[in-house]
């Protein structure tokens, strides 16, 4: 075996020239694959981070009634021992509770509807970031009534600025209209404009006044510190709320979902791509070797090589060339990856489509340590299956053949 | 004793087309120890009988017992182990393992045999010193001439410590002192080691030396 190895290594390096094309091809195979992936992941990896983090959070827990009609007399009714039963749990987590209304925001410029989101202004933050994303003005103030924080792309559509007032409208529990004068004190931003602009957000204490539900929520709002825990905490508190809906942001966001299992696929498919694309390429390499080398290896027949051991030398050969490639293609890639994933790439020129279906502009590209793993099997069983075509034409080889040409 | 013994070997190429009659019903014996030479015209048959003995083609009609074995009903995996412990070759182009030192290619066929390693070493080197190559072990064929690479051919041909040694034109491509050297060297081992040496040529100076000459005219002995 170590003669057969050492003759395999030594036949790589006859052709200097073919044996690094090979390696280079499979090295830039491995780094675009990996690289494309990244980016890949990347972007919708931010697109489910961002979706969890401004719109879904991880749970949502709601009035079972409140899914079939969003109605204002569904709400919660026990949102404080939910909120310290969530809190009192070992995993890491911030929840929040909030009253939603469906209503119309006027201005003295136009009029849209939007979901009005009564919230409880510190909780909120630290749940949705929300605090972070104000790009104009401030954030809510404590004791201060009657402000309202909207996104920065309905303030253009109202043609509002900060400072100025809009009204409220909406129907209250008693099912009578309701209005009420808010100041904007901030404009938002998220990742997503198109969801900036379906609502806006007032303190819980003031809506809850106007709809007359005193301490009422219709929503409460988790966010886990560790995503890998959603299932076990969803399930925790099902069981100890069994009256509650609980949902994960994979039910509130079905696109969420999707994108996540579409990236499995897609990446299933771009490998797939990569290893057919490197057997051709490989099976063509190695298949000119045995065919120049027609002649040696019946004589190596002739000598004694059993069919075996020829077939091992091909298949060493094809497997060196794969096996040099491979290291190098692994840290140019997470070179590549580690760079873009501290700078990003910055897709700023397309911000306006971008923002529009939630995708951040800048890109940090981004791949689970398992697929390098992944990858780097999928290249040695590459290697392995192109290496079994040129090994079968070489151990067909008749060593007569060999012994007409001398 | 005869070692290889060859009955009624016909060979004819291209059956179907234009039909090439090799071999037409050839008997042959060759006993232990010979330095025997097989001759002949261009096309008389020589390289095809020496294939057919040393089971790298396949009579039409006849059969071939070497060491007691008939051999004509081998399958391929069987026919190479075979040749491995049996046959030693050396051909007129040399071939040798381009990317293996002259003692690695002498060990080559040592390996196949599964010999261990200091085995293996001591005979590469006993070997290539018997063929006066013992300071060029570490060359490869590319750092060789062409007569050093056949002896490193008939070294390794030894190496395996086979029944007999077959040489298709093995001075073919060598100058005149080389050869003569060449076959000094040969006729030396076939003395003191009893190694059976046959030789395909038409070339004289082979002829000259062999023991025993079997010529080989339109497929038959005469």
């Amino acid at each position: 075996m170590k003669m057969i190895l050492s003759i395999a290594w030594r036949n790589i390096w006859r052709n200097k020239t073919r044996s690094w094309v090979v390696i280079g091809s499979i090295l830039v195979g491995i780094w675009s694959i990996l690289f494309m992936l990244s980016f890949s992941y990347g972007l919708i990896t931010t697109y489910v981070d961002n979706t969890i983090r401004y719109q879904s959070s991880h749970i949502q827990i709601h009035n079972p009634d409140w899914k079939e009609d969003q109605e204002v007399e569904f709400t919660l009714e026990n949102t404080e021992s939910v909120l310290q039963y969530i809190n009192n749990q070992s995993y890491q987590s911030s929840a929040t509770q909030r009253t939603l209304v469906n209503g119309m925001v006027r201005s003295s410029r136009g009029a849209r509807g939007a979901m009005i989101k009564g919230i409880h202004s510190e909780k909120e933050g630290q749940v949705s970031h929300i605090d972070q994303k104000i790009v104009e003005g401030k954030y809510f103030t404590e004791n201060k009534k009657n402000e309202i924080i909207i996104a920065q792309k309905l303030a253009e559509r109202l043609k509002l600025k900060i400072r100025k007032k809009l009204v409220l409208q909406f129907q209250n529990a008693q099912g009578d209209i309701v209005a009420g004068s808010f100041r904007i004190v901030g404009l938002f931003s998220t990742a997503n404009t198109l969801y900036d602009e379906s609502f806006v957000m007032i303190k819980q204490t003031d809506l809850n006044r106007l709809l007359v539900l005193p301490n009422a929520s219709h929503e409460i709002a988790v966010f886990l510190d560790n995503s890998k825990e959603l299932a076990q905490v969803k399930s925790d508190i099902q069981n100890q709320f069994p009256h509650l809906l609980i949902e994960d942001y994979k039910e509130i966001s079905p696109d969420a979902n999707l994108y996540e299992s579409q990236m499995e696929v897609s990446h299933r498919i771009f490998i797939t791509i990569f290893m057919l694309a490197l057997i051709f390429g490989i099976i063509n390499t190695m298949l000119m070797a045995v065919l120049e080398r027609n002649k040696e290896l019946g004589m190596l027949m002739a000598l004694g090589m059993n069919k075996t051991r020829v077939f091992f030398m091909i298949v060493f050969e094809t497997l060196m060339l794969g096996i040099i490639a491979l290291p190098f293609g692994l840290i140019l890639s997470w070179l590549s990856i580690t760079y873009f994933g501290k700078h990003g790439v910055d897709l700023s020129a397309f911000s306006d489509g971008m923002e529009q279906f939630g995708m951040s502009t800048l890109i940090k590209s981004y791949i689970p340590t398992e697929l390098y793993f992944s990858l780097s099997i999928a290249t040695v069983f590459t290697a392995l299956l192109a290496s079994i075509y040129p090994a079968i034409k070489a151990i067909n080889l008749k060593p007569i053949e060999a012994m007409r040409k001398i | 004793m005869e070692i290889i013994k060859a009955t009624g070997i016909h060979k004819t190429y291209n059956p179907d087309k234009i039909p090439v009659h090799a071999l037409r019903g050839v008997d042959l014996g060759i006993e232990k120890g010979e330095f025997t030479a097989i001759v002949g015209p261009s096309g008389s048959g020589k390289t095809t009988l020496l294939n057919i003995i040393g089971g790298l083609d396949t009579p039409d009609k006849g059969s071939i017992i070497i060491n007691n074995t008939d051999i004509s009903s081998f399958k391929d995996n069987e026919m190479i182990n075979f040749r491995r412990d049996n046959i030693g070759f050396v051909f007129q182009a040399y071939n040798l393992i381009p990317v293996l030192t002259a003692k690695e290619n002498v060990e080559f066929v040592m390996v196949l045999q599964n010999r261990n390693l200091k085995e293996r070493t001591e005979r590469a080197e006993e070997l290539l010193n018997a063929v006066d190559l013992g300071d060029k072990m570490d060359k490869r064929p590319s750092e060789l001439s062409g007569g050093q690479q056949q002896r490193v051919a008939v070294a390794r041909a030894l190496a395996s410590n086979p029944t007999f040694v077959l040489a298709d034109e093995p001075t073919a491509n060598l100058d005149s002192t080389t050869t003569a050297n060449l076959l000094d060297m040969m006729l030396e081992l076939n003395q003191q080691e009893k190694m059976t040496f046959v030789f395909s040529t038409h070339d004289q100076r082979v002829i000259d030396r062999a023991r025993r000459v079997i010529t080989l005219v339109d497929g038959k002995i005469v």
